[in-house]
């Protein structure tokens, strides 16, 4: 307990290690300023109209199908619809019924879609003879929120990691580690100290990471922690690993910016192109960083299955890994 | 004094040479024009398909933008997508199906869609006031981005860099004796990283935009990419004699991509309406590069005249900066 206590201590000198776990927290305040309605909005189709030319009717209309803009003349108007930023549709009156401005560089959905406007705007009345049938999603996040949310988890719990191994590579370049020889401290002692300070450091900031941006239900909460501690203990060995093969700082920095890539670009890509239960979602699992991407996709979207087999899984990695880290250790 | 600094420039581009930063600069073009001639250029977002199952042929002329389903259980396969539609007329009353995208208004849009599209296809109606088609206005658009980033990101590293590097070998401590003043010894790299981000501008633009539409914007573009290399550069030589080793420094300029850049472009980008970004000084850089692509209206006045100060401000406070850190090292 007291080599923890100056392990600590330690810590306290080094920014860049405090900075690291607040990293993600700061991320985790910004996503939530973006709110979902403005990530919404994103994905709507925008009108842009003049003030006092289309009829309440049509005013209406186009409110139920998209976001509705005004501009006071048509010059602001077409400098709406000319800016290549956004997909604005220009809608103005016209002798029976509505006419469309486009700017010609609109995406392919919203092209079509302005040149069919004025046909489907005579259309509404034959509204009534189709009957519809829209079929409920869950949808608890906005998808493209959800997916910021478990990155910045992902990268929170994986901080662990790049924690530990810049405390170890520090400590070898300042020949601390040659002293920790000389010391009455054993392997295994060390071994646990390090990566208690990794693990409970991914875990804090993790955990508050959390509890700014994601809304879990009750009963998630005890899989959820069960899932964090799990990994930050796998990011916390990673670190360990990290800091037992790299000899200098530049050298630690390099094979930290691989693992970083490594753990988190590969889950994105097998999440957005498997399905589950298929062969390559399986094969993702070799990566721990993957089961902890499913699991927490799965508590963001608040769906709970699976999350035993993801749970499974991390424990696999993480006896493996102590196993081969112990070895490692004990052949040196 | 000229001689002085006529060997401080060759110094400087013997450093950078050796840094492999005119390597990387070029790897960069290459790596970005390969991106957005192959990929970019390329994304679209495709309109609503439109699935029928039309088992009584009720409608002779099917539009291009539908396809013909054989049985129910086909079109509801279809439409699990959560954003194509079907429209099955096999019962008295039409049904239009679709999964719901999340949005209502989008749900109700694709829906008038199908019904109209089903019934007679689309004509091309409206009225075009725009000079730039897609494939355009994406090249000018990504090209815009791709130089914000990099010039953001390559003077001040750059020459960070190569100030750490002059810090550990001690030339620093040199300079405080030699007969040259010290804003030369600033100026001779500025001078380079500058030239660089010049020839980089120039390769980039007529690459992506072409030679033709490249020419007419080149001038615009080579002003604010100056003034933003200038800026970024003159920022990345102030943080490096301050800070003291290249690891904290690292970890600054993260900070600097996630909380000052990044902001920046997804207001400039997606449209987001956010009223304070006008305060964030990076957005007006941007928001010029990016209208000096579009042959947009020039910034006016004071965004010169402000980016002038700042520059100078910089120019001060590293010249300043040195002086310190030279008397601190003896």
């Amino acid at each position: 307990m007291n080599g923890l206590k100056y392990q600590l201590k330690s810590i306290r000198r080094d920014k860049m290690c405090i900075l690291t776990f607040l990293l993600p927290i700061i991320v985790g305040i910004a996503i939530n300023f973006l709110s979902g309605a403005s990530f919404q909005t994103m994905s709507e189709t925008s009108f842009g109209v003049l003030e006092n030319d289309l009829s309440d009717e049509a005013v209406l209309w186009l409110q139920k199908s998209g976001t509705l803009t005004q501009y006071e003349n048509v010059d602001e108007l077409q400098a709406a619809v000319n800016n290549p930023s956004t997909q604005v549709i220009g809608v103005l009156k016209s002798d029976d019924g509505i006419k469309t401005l486009l700017s010609g560089d609109e995406l392919e959905v919203n092209r079509i879609l302005g040149n069919a406007l004025p046909e489907i705007y005579k259309n509404r009345m034959n509204e009534l003879d189709f009957e519809r049938t829209v079929i409920p999603v869950v949808h608890n996040t906005d998808g493209l929120k959800a997916l910021l949310i478990t990155i910045t988890l992902v990268t929170a719990m994986f901080m662990g990691c790049t924690f530990n191994a810049m405390n170890i590579i520090s400590e070898k370049e300042d020949g601390v580690a040659f002293i920790n020889m000389v010391l009455p401290l054993d392997t295994k002692t060390y071994i646990i100290q390090k990566i208690l300070l990794g693990f409970v450091g991914g875990t804090a900031s993790t955990i508050l990471t959390a509890l700014i941006c994601m809304r879990i239900k009750l009963c998630d909460v005890f899989p959820f922690l069960v899932l964090v501690s799990l990994s930050a203990y796998i990011a916390a060995l990673i670190g360990l690993f990290v800091g037992h093969f790299s000899d200098g700082l530049m050298v630690g920095i390099v094979y930290i910016k691989i693992i970083m890539i490594l753990f988190i670009a590969p889950p994105i890509f097998f999440y957005l192109v498997t399905s589950v239960g298929s062969i390559p979602y399986y094969f993702s699992f070799i990566l721990p960083s993957s089961a902890t991407f499913y699991g927490l996709m799965n508590l963001v979207r608040g769906q709970s299955q699976n999350l035993w087999v993801i749970l499974f899984m991390l424990l696999i990695h993480t006896v493996i890994w102590s196993v081969v880290y112990g070895k490692i250790k004990k052949f040196k | 004094m000229w001689r002085g600094f006529s060997y401080l420039l060759k110094k400087d581009f013997k450093m950078m040479l050796s840094s492999k930063f005119f390597l990387l600069a070029l790897c960069s073009v290459v790596l970005y024009s390969c991106y957005i001639n192959y990929v970019y250029i390329n994304l679209d977002q495709d309109i609503y398909p439109v699935y029928l199952y039309d088992p009584h042929n009720t409608q002779h002329i099917v539009s291009e933008h539908v396809t013909k389903v054989d049985t129910r259980a086909a079109l509801e396969e279809a439409c699990e997508d959560e954003y194509s539609v079907g429209v099955d007329l096999s019962t008295v009353t039409p049904e239009v199906y679709m999964l719901s995208s999340g949005i209502e208004t989008t749900d109700y849009l694709r829906g008038i869609y199908a019904e109209k599209v089903v019934s007679s296809g689309v004509e091309e109606q409206a009225e075009i006031i725009g000079t730039n088609d897609k494939e355009l206005k994406n090249r000018r658009e990504i090209t815009a981005e791709f130089l914000f980033f990099e010039l953001s990101a390559v003077g001040f590293l750059g020459l960070a860099a190569m100030l750490f590097k002059e810090k550990q070998m001690g030339v620093i401590r040199v300079h405080g004796v030699l007969p040259v003043c010290k804003s030369a010894f600033i100026l001779s790299k500025l001078c380079w990283i500058l030239l660089s981000d010049v020839l980089f501008t120039i390769l980039l633009t007529l690459i992506n935009i072409g030679v033709e539409n490249g020419i007419s914007i080149l001038p615009a573009v080579l002003i604010q990419a100056g003034i933003l290399s200038l800026i970024m550069a003159l920022a990345g030589f102030l943080c490096a004699v301050c800070l003291p080793d290249f690891k904290q420094f690292s970890l600054f300029y993260l900070i600097i991509a996630i909380f000052i850049t990044t902001p920046v472009f997804l207001a400039g980008q997606t449209g987001i309406e956010w009223g304070w970004i006008v305060y964030h000084p990076m957005y007006h850089l941007f928001v010029g590069m990016k209208s000096a692509y579009f042959a947009a209206p020039a910034p006016a006045y004071p965004y010169y005249l402000i980016c002038t100060g700042v520059i100078v401000l910089l120019f001060l406070f590293a010249h300043r900066a040195l002086t310190n850190e030279m008397a601190k090292e003896g």
